[in-house]
């Protein structure tokens, strides 16, 4: 009896690992065969690496532009979203003072409904702005719907930090604002991690504010060019590049999770369990 | 705590954030209602005001109700099964086998990449063309129910709860993985126990114990279930076959950016926003005690 529950139980583990990694793998391996074997083999390992499907990824299908879109994107919409997240994020966690209960509940407020139900006047003001289509309309957007998460989860690392710190410094000369950059945002520098790694893989992927937001090829980040790419069959031509474009956008999010791994699901917990 | 001179310091400093998030975030929220109201092409300077039209146009239609349908669907469908298989992985990742390792170590991936990536991916894996999932059923004898998966509208639905399935299921496991760990001791030491009397005491014990994680678990079944919009962007071309995938969400899409019915479009985010109020709500009540405190 014993003998067969832990059989059951390897049989399960297995069923569950194939079916998770799986997927992924079968992209993996397809994104090096001659993209004509694809179709016609899908199962078949590749006889020899077809790197080339790589170079045609990037060039032809407008991939490495992505790219470089999405970088961009992500990573500038990091270096606003972290300091001025943090910055509400103290003064809601430190500071007491008439509507705080509003503001802070404003913030909060915005992770219980999705985004994209208001894209219709968002996608208004945007144009108003003469923002559409353009990357720094697409980073002032995403930094504003990042904000919510952004000050919840470093108010928990801010709460943490003894109050007497403050007292300290400002005693020692400093004022509030240099108390903020010099003793309390070097403290919750882990903090800072956490949101930066969860965030930045967030941004990397996203897809429905950027579909509506970005309309000219040249501007796509990945995941739209991606999508593109694949809704106008394009790789009817081409399979190899398309598989080999899907590895392009996986690998850098897997890259960092399997390295900051903790972090992640530090942050993928922080919301849940709290709250 | 209030500290001498802190006024303009507190101002500055939440400024930034809040002017962002007053512009972009609030400000269109607060438009939607206005919007909701005219009905309006968005390229014309000309909005006529139309009242409640909208609304009174959005409940004859019916394609708007087969998207409601379609999304509570996905939302009951999806939350069980994210739950109960959230629960069984839950427990399987906190145990030290060998395969509990393997799977600790990769489970968490589907939920990293890109949901465009997961469109794909399952895309092909359903597709006739490619279709390893057809190939799987001719390898083991079930060749019969091939099908084109995600053309045909009684699997169509099935084909994008799946694939949402297989990407927010880490998700689930780590969330009731901490949820089990956060457990007194006795609890856990169930394991110890052999078959009968360990579902028993799952059964008893750790399941009413896990309320407060099945309540965040539902409530972002919920909300994030409107993922699913690049799941059916990608997979079924945004709601083929004949409306079979069609969502609140991309039916917002459609008539706001394909056939340029802003306001129209605005009327199905606020009853869309509405819907989801109203279940977050309903779960909340439904769960608004622990239910172990209430037997003790």
């Amino acid at each position: 009896m014993r003998t067969f529950g832990r059989i059951l139980g390897a049989l399960a583990g297995f069923l569950l690992f194939v079916g998770t990694a799986g997927p992924i793998a079968w992209v993996v391996v397809s994104s090096i065969k001659p993209g004509y074997m694809i179709p016609a083999s899908p199962w078949s390992l590749p006889t020899q690496p077809a790197w080339g499907n790589f170079a045609k990824a990037w060039g032809t299908t407008g991939i490495g532009s992505g790219f470089v879109n999405s970088l961009v994107a992500s990573l500038a919409t990091l270096a606003i979203l972290l300091p001025i997240g943090a910055m509400a994020a103290y003064v809601l966690s430190k500071y007491r003072f008439r509507g705080h209960g509003l503001v802070f509940g404003g913030f909060m407020g915005g992770m219980m409904f999705p985004h994209l139900l208001v894209i219709v006047p968002l996608f208004m003001l945007l144009r108003d702005l003469k923002g559409v289509d353009t990357l720094w309309g697409l980073i002032l957007v995403y930094v504003a719907y990042s904000l919510p998460f952004t000050v919840f989860v470093l108010g928990g690392f801010f709460d943490s930090v003894p109050d007497e710190l403050i007292e300290a410094s400002m005693m020692d000369g400093c004022t509030h604002a240099s108390t903020f950059w010099r003793v309390m945002l070097p403290l919750v520098k882990p903090g800072l991690a956490v949101v930066g790694i969860f965030a930045g893989i967030g941004l990397w992927n996203e897809y429905a504010l950027a579909k509506v937001l970005l309309t000219s090829q040249a501007g796509f980040t990945l995941p739209v060019g991606l999508a593109n790419l694949t809704m106008t069959q394009q790789y009817e031509a081409d399979w190899g590049a398309l598989f080999a474009a899907l590895v392009i956008v996986m690998a850098p999010v897997i890259l960092v999770y399997a390295l900051f791994r903790d972090r992640v699901q530090q942050a993928m917990t922080a919301g849940a369990l709290k709250g | 705590m209030r500290r001498k001179g802190q006024g303009p310091f507190v101002l500055g400093f939440l400024a930034p954030a809040g002017l962002l998030y007053l512009v972009f975030v609030l400000w269109p929220l607060v438009q939607s209602l206005h919007l909701s109201t005219f009905q309006w092409s968005g390229l014309s300077p000309v909005k006529k005001f139309v009242g409640a039209d909208n609304f009174q146009r959005l409940a004859a239609d019916p394609v708007f109700w087969t998207s409601v349908r379609n999304t509570l669907i996905l939302i009951v469908v999806c939350g069980v099964a994210l739950i109960a298989g959230g629960v069984g992985l839950g427990h399987v990742v906190n145990e030290e086998t060998r395969w509990a390792r393997a799977i600790r170590s990769i489970y968490l991936y589907p939920q990293a990449v890109s949901l465009v990536v997961v469109a794909i991916i399952w895309y092909f894996l359903l597709s006739p063309q490619i279709g390893l999932v057809n190939n799987l059923l001719r390898a083991v004898g079930l060749g019969s129910w091939e099908r084109a998966w995600l053309g045909e509208p009684q699997t169509a639905l099935g084909g994008v709860a799946a694939a949402f399935v297989w990407y927010a299921l880490g998700f689930y496991s780590l969330l009731f993985a901490s949820g089990l760990k956060s457990l007194p001791a006795e609890v856990n030491e169930a394991a110890e126990l052999d078959g009968s009397v360990r579902l028993h005491r799952f059964w008893h014990v750790t399941w009413p114990m896990l309320w407060p994680i099945k309540r965040v678990a539902v409530v972002y079944t919920v909300v994030n279930v409107v993922n699913t919009f690049a799941l059916v962007i990608v997979m079924t071309r945004g709601g083929d076959p004949d409306r079979a995938t069609e969502t609140m969400l991309t039916y917002l899409y459609e008539q706001g950016f394909e056939v340029s019915r802003f306001g129209y479009a605005t009327s199905i985010a606020v009853a869309n926003f509405l819907v989801v109020m109203a279940i977050s709500l309903a779960v909340l009540f439904w769960f608004r005690r622990d239910p172990t405190a209430a037997r003790a």
